[in-house]
């Protein structure tokens, strides 16, 4: 194997990694302010990436313009779903709200296969497939491309939760959800906007990757390697999520290089396994101690 | 007391009686037939369309100019996922309790496998399933559907290490039945011709990244690199490919892969791309009966595609309809395995003529095919594998 290969082979899997980063940032914002998982995350993602596809065909829009469609759907489906469905279980466990979230999964899935049968399709990509050559190195546009896109959405997203009152809100309610309520904060406001707020991370992660993966029903199933990759950085930490993310990413194309490659889709398991065993925290959180 | 026994003693004796004069599945008006497919999960496109776009549209036109013999054909589908347990259970169902007369058109090596021995057992025959691995051969109750994997394989090392002179073959294939099936056929006639596989990779279903696999198998560096794998996998291969400027390889994709949708999901990096193709091409070829298919899918489901999977059940539909007029008036499960079983030279219009003997195969052939600006041309008259 060429040094060159291994470049090539580390930088896909940086890009698959920043696609898995996004899922698991979702899934944390999610996390963080209501302290349940979005099993649905998957399926947000696919359905809105459909949604921009759809009107792509009909009205021969932009990318950009695509991506846009994909966002503000996705970002009215998480509104409707929270208000009309997980809002109303506020009282319930977080089991229960969990198996919600797994049902409405099954459900936007056969949805999605009624809508738009569960064929796969092409997706245009902002970026080309056609490799440019840096020394004698090629690389691909289109990973480079995921990478240099999903760092910025990580910067913006940085700066809202920083910047902004809506993202100290929401980092209050994640800290304390009962002192952030005697401050003014309405919590149930923090609750709609985290929904909104991942599915609009999704629905850009669904336009980057699809025209890689392909736009299909199935393709929802990225979620899992995002919830690793959650697990992987310490659950509940953004910049855990995003290496953990990256990690996962290059670990699960390294593997086959130098392993069997029937290897490669037990990787992710093995090092979550080791990572809970070695540092249950994550590898970049600390083991929170209590006092007792 | 009495009287219950009395009654139960009338009631078992009659259903004793009973069968033993109509075959199940056929009445006087009607013949019914089904299967389980996959509606949902990762061959849900495939399943749908060979089915209910497929079989239903050929016997739609059957049905509406008369039926066979007088009975209308009637099909009855459960949906099994892909998962060999549901494809059990829902096989039962319908022979229990829709008392079909026959299983057509099931699909995937591991739900049709799972069903093998109950309806042998039974003597319900399963006709054509959409699966090549040669589990299926040799059985009385079965007629294969799809050329066996270890045909296809026979044609593309004979037609590749013959006349284009190849010698270092890798392979690229599907982690499960029909990626293993396939491999094993591969490495079996190369050893024929003193040859050796130099590489060979897998990938899961679902896969996000093949670049590891496309890696490593460069660095084998072999002349023909054989793809066994669906068509997202298969089209992300071809894409890989391009990515890191492969270009001293001819890419090879097997028997179910090489249909149009493929080609469009890996756009121009499917550029020169041969393989061997199992059907004529449903949307492009002239053949009088690909046109014929293509105007009554208009008719009956103006707004589905034509594709090689519809072709599929369409072309299982038609050889059923064809056995079972043989089969006469009176037909029986064992009449119509009597009459599949003589059928020689029977011409389809789309596939060479139609033999089908004690080995009961009904698909022996395919040809050569290479992607020039998009679409599949042919190079070879059709290739045998016998």
């Amino acid at each position: 194997m060429t040094t060159a290969a291994l470049i090539h082979v580390v930088v896909s899997g940086l890009a698959t990694g920043s696609i898995y980063a996004l899922m698991a940032i979702s899934l944390v914002i999610i996390y963080n302010a209501t302290r349940t998982l979005n099993f649905a995350q998957g399926e947000m993602l696919m359905i809105s990436t459909f949604v921009g596809w759809a009107v792509y065909q009909r009205l021969k829009l932009p990318l950009l313009g695509v991506m846009l469609v994909a966002v503000v759907g996705a970002a009215l489906l998480a509104w409707a779903i929270e208000r009309a469905i997980i809002r109303h279980a506020i009282s319930a466990t977080h089991f229960d709200v969990l198996i919600i979230t797994l049902g409405l999964s099954l459900m936007l899935r056969s949805a999605a296969g009624v809508a738009w049968t569960h064929d796969d399709f092409p997706f245009p990509s902002f970026f080309g497939d056609r490799p440019m050559a840096v020394g004698p190195v090629r690389l691909a546009p289109v990973s480079l491309g995921i990478i240099g896109a999903s760092l910025a959405l990580m910067a913006a997203l940085w700066a809202l939760f920083t910047r902004t009152r809506l993202g100290r809100a929401m980092r209050a309610v994640a800290q304390n959800q009962r002192a952030a309520r005697l401050m003014g904060i309405s919590v149930e406001r923090v609750y709609s906007a985290s929904w909104v707020l991942a599915a609009v991370v999704g629905a850009i992660a669904g336009v980057l990757i699809a025209p890689v993966i392909f736009l299909s029903s199935k393709m929802g199933i990225v979620v899992i390697n995002g919830f690793i990759a959650a697990v992987l950085g310490g659950f509940g930490s953004m910049p855990g999520a995003v290496v953990g993310g990256m990690l996962l990413g290059v670990i699960e194309n390294l593997a086959p290089l130098y392993l069997p490659s029937s290897i490669k889709h037990s990787v992710p398991f093995i090092v979550l396994i080791a990572i809970l065993l070695l540092r249950p925290g994550g590898v970049v959180g600390r083991v929170a101690r209590r006092k007792v | 007391m009495k009287a219950m026994l009395a009654v139960l003693t009338a009631v078992v004796v009659a259903f004793a009686l009973a069968p033993a004069s109509a075959q199940q599945g056929v009445t006087d008006t009607e013949i019914v037939l089904g299967c389980s497919n996959s509606f949902s999960g990762p061959l849900a496109f495939t399943g749908e369309q060979a089915t209910r776009f497929g079989v239903d549209l050929y016997f739609k036109v059957v049905n509406d100019a008369g039926g066979i013999h007088g009975r209308k054909v009637r099909t009855i589908y459960y949906d099994d996922g892909y998962k060999p347990q549901e494809a059990v259970a829902n096989t039962k169902k319908l022979v229990e309790q829709d008392r079909v007369f026959a299983i057509i058109a099931p699909q995937g090596t591991p739900p049709v496998v799972a069903t093998l021995e109950y309806l042998e057992q039974n003597k319900v025959p399963l006709l054509f399933p959409f699966q090549g691995s040669p589990v299926t051969r040799g059985r009385k109750y079965v007629f294969s559907g799809m050329t066996l994997y270890d045909r296809q394989s026979k044609m593309m090392i004979d037609y590749l290490a013959g006349p284009r002179k190849y010698k270092k073959f890798a392979t690229l294939y599907q982690d499960d039945e029909y990626g293993k099936a396939f491999l094993t056929a591969f490495e079996k006639d190369l050893a024929r011709l003193g040859l050796k596989m130099a590489a060979a990779e897998s990938v899961k279903r679902g896969v996000t990244d093949v670049s590891a696999q496309m890696a490593k198998l460069q660095a084998a560096k072999p002349e023909v690199l054989f793809i066994v794998l669906t068509p997202g996998p298969g089209a992300q291969a071809l894409k890989e490919r391009q990515k890191i400027g492969w270009t001293d390889v001819v890419m090879v994709s097997s028997g179910p892969l090489t249909d149009e949708r493929y080609l469009a999901l890996a756009g121009d990096a499917a550029e020169g791309v041969e393989g061997l193709s199992l059907w004529p091409d449903p949307v492009a070829s002239d053949l009088p009966a690909m046109r014929l298919y293509r105007e009554q899918m208009q008719k009956y489901f103006p707004k589905n595609e034509p594709n090689r999977y519809s072709i599929s059940g369409y072309f299982a539909a038609m050889l059923f309809t064809e056995g079972a007029k043989r089969a006469g008036k009176n037909l029986t499960r064992d009449s119509l395995i009597a009459a599949l079983e003589g059928i020689r030279g029977f011409e389809s219009g789309l596939l060479p003529p139609v033999s089908i003997g004690a080995d009961h195969e009904t698909q022996k052939q395919g040809f050569w095919v290479r992607v020039e600006r998009g679409k599949f041309k042919q190079l070879t008259d059709w290739l045998r594998s016998d």
